[in-house]
């Protein structure tokens, strides 16, 4: 009803690959992209800044470490400590007086070098053993930031980050805050889609899938590896900067410590594996859901007259929290993005279901 | 040996047979015809000689060298001698899972493109002439294999026959000069290998490839073969036109068994 592919005609190879040719899903494109840019003038600034603009951050970020994850098939537990290298290498160079624009992007790629240079004596290995070495990447970082003053302006430091300034204007309101997360999660869902219809992409399923089949048709593993390492670092360096600039505007090592490294490993995995609409969900999920069901049970709690303990009321959210993740990857091991996507199949050929798409 | 065959190996340390190894890992000895098919032929239910592994650079070989239109590519990496024309496909399908049959095909022009990052994101102004571009040529393959109805399937629900179409197309979508064919008719019935068969005669005749068939089945090495070399444990026990050589009585004795076991 919804969906219809009945209709949808290519007269060129350009066409049929578009990012959505079905009607439907342009509409939906559309008016998510409306209700984003009208975001700031409806919502109060409350949700705006402090659930709103982390969720996109954080979306961004979780893309790019599906790059390396979902794409690649590569095992990143250091992710934190990449978006950390971007944020602290913004600020000092922005304190140097280096304007924000060009701050960020040597954040990026100073993320991305050092994601290099890791992953070059990292992906000498697979597997768990990847994983274990990236885990690395998260503890040398966390030390070296804490121990060098240099980084991190001394011990149990917080380094102020300076205020956002765009081609030399200021941006200090919400809606201008929010406008600049809002931005760099579209131009990372667009690169993710891109991803989905090139040569690039392809190569890096390829070898994720099967290395040595990669090889005979000419898909060079370790270099592919890499520049997946170097781009979802880039990425990273950027959104852990924009996280920064936007959202704390202090920079301390806690901020990406180990367990940040985990929940962005959770969003992806609970999102689903190679999925882009997955990372939304997962980024969405990850953030809001503790505090969703805090609400919840606090007002149930009132609702239905039963008292609870300080102690139940602060473990309880978290049990909930913890058995729904555990519940959606029963019903679904590849995340909400393959629970959406189940939907819109049956949708694609509702009501004659017989045709199973 | 063959004059103008385009891949040969030549044993650095022949043994009393001038051609072949006494080591089974050691493959020495040329074999086919600039755009003719031949087989190799082994042993049932003997260890195959590797063949495909050292010509792709999986595991070099432990002695000896091999040369691919007279260039020496012993020991270089396989992602790279695929540039250098050579393709294959796989005995037990080495399909990419959780892409489409397009996609999959698609990866087989991957030595004719020029991934990159700048490409990928800035798609409409970079990308999309190249990714059109190979799109055609791809599409080429498609029809020459007739797998349109299955285009844009997901390459792990189509049936074992397409998959090793499938397989085919990735192969001679980059376009080789020579192609490996891994046991091509592995568990396919009379139907899916006749048209088999039929593909790989109209790979060397409509696009000019050489083709090198690990094969069991006789019917098809007689059938569409030029050349055929037959080996017992690695050791080259007959070569020539097909029809000769079964008949020689070491490939007979090798493959259907001798006269000591007879009452």
């Amino acid at each position: 009803m919804l969906f219809r592919q009945a209709g949808v005609f290519h007269t060129n190879y350009a066409a049929d690959r578009a990012l959505f040719p079905i009607a439907a899903d342009r509409w939906m494109i559309g008016i998510l992209l409306i209700i984003g840019l009208a975001a700031p003038f409806v919502v109060n600034s409350l949700y705006l800044s402090s659930y709103l603009l982390p969720l996109l951050v954080w979306t961004a970020g979780a893309l790019g470490l599906n790059l390396i994850l979902g794409w690649a098939g590569q095992f990143h537990l250091g992710y934190a400590a990449v978006m950390g290298i971007g944020a602290y290498a913004t600020v000092h160079a922005n304190k140097a007086g280096i304007p924000w624009e060009i701050a960020i992007l040597i954040g990026g790629a100073t993320a991305s070098i050092i994601g290099i240079g890791f992953a070059f004596a990292a992906l000498r290995v697979k597997g768990l053993y990847l994983a274990l070495s990236t885990l690395a990447l998260q503890f040398v970082m966390d030390w070296t930031i804490s121990h060098v003053p240099a980084i991190s302006g001394g011990t149990q430091a917080t380094l102020q980050a300076p205020d956002i300034r765009l081609l030399g204007q200021p941006i200090t309101s919400d809606a201008g805050l929010y406008y600049v997360a809002f931005v760099w999660c579209i131009l990372v869902t667009s690169f993710m889609l891109n991803l989905r219809r090139t040569a690039l992409g392809r190569a890096l399923v390829a070898v994720r899938e099967k290395d040595f089949a990669a090889a005979v048709i000419g898909v060079n593993s370790f270099y592919f590896k890499l520049v997946a390492f170097a781009t979802s670092s880039f990425i990273g360096g950027v959104t852990g900067a924009i996280l920064i600039g936007t959202f704390y505007h202090a920079v301390t090592p806690e901020q990406f410590s180990v367990d940040v490294s985990i929940q962005a490993l959770a969003m992806v995995i609970v999102g689903g594996l190679g999925s882009i609409i997955g990372s939304y969900f997962g980024a969405a999920f990850i953030l809001l859901m503790p505090g969703a069901m805090n609400s919840l049970i606090s007002w149930a709690a009132i609702r239905f007259g039963f008292s609870l303990s300080i102690e139940t009321l602060a473990h309880l959210p978290q049990a909930l929290y913890g058995a729904l993740i555990i519940g959606f990857l029963l019903v679904e091991p590849l995340g909400l993005g393959k629970i959406y996507k189940n939907v819109r199949d049956y949708l694609l050929v509702w009501p004659f279901g017989y045709v199973k798409k | 040996m063959l004059a103008g065959h385009p891949v040969r190996y030549c044993n650095a340390n022949p043994s009393s047979d001038g051609l072949a190894g006494s080591s089974r890992s050691t493959v020495s000895t040329c074999i086919s015809n600039a755009a003719r098919s031949s087989a190799w032929s082994a042993r049932t239910g003997a260890a195959r000689p590797p063949s495909p592994t050292p010509i792709t650079g999986f595991y070099p070989p432990q002695r000896g060298r091999i040369l691919l239109n007279g260039r020496d590519i012993t020991g270089l990496a396989p992602h790279y001698i695929a540039t250098l024309g050579v393709a294959r496909t796989f005995q037990n399908l080495a399909l990419f899972n959780g892409m489409s049959v397009l996609d999959n095909i698609l990866l087989g022009r991957h030595i004719h493109m020029k991934p990159s990052v700048a490409r990928t994101a800035l798609y409409w102004w970079l990308g999309r002439r190249d990714e059109t571009a190979n799109r055609a040529a791809v599409e080429e393959v498609i029809e020459f294999l007739q797998l349109e109805g299955v285009r844009d399937e997901l390459v792990d629900v189509i049936p074992i026959g397409l998959k090793k179409r499938v397989e085919l197309a990735r192969a001679l979508a980059a376009e080789p000069s020579f192609l490996v064919l891994d046991e091509p008719m592995a568990g396919m019935n009379q139907e899916e290998k006749e048209y088999m068969a039929r593909f790989i005669l109209d790979a060397r005749d409509e696009r000019g490839v050489t083709v090198l068939l690990i094969e069991h089945h006789m019917d098809v090495i007689t059938g569409i073969c030029d050349r055929m070399l037959a080996l017992n444990y690695g050791a080259m026990i007959g070569s020539g036109i097909p029809a000769d050589v079964i008949a020689d009585p070491r490939v007979v004795e090798a493959y259907i068994g001798g006269a000591h076991g007879a009452h």
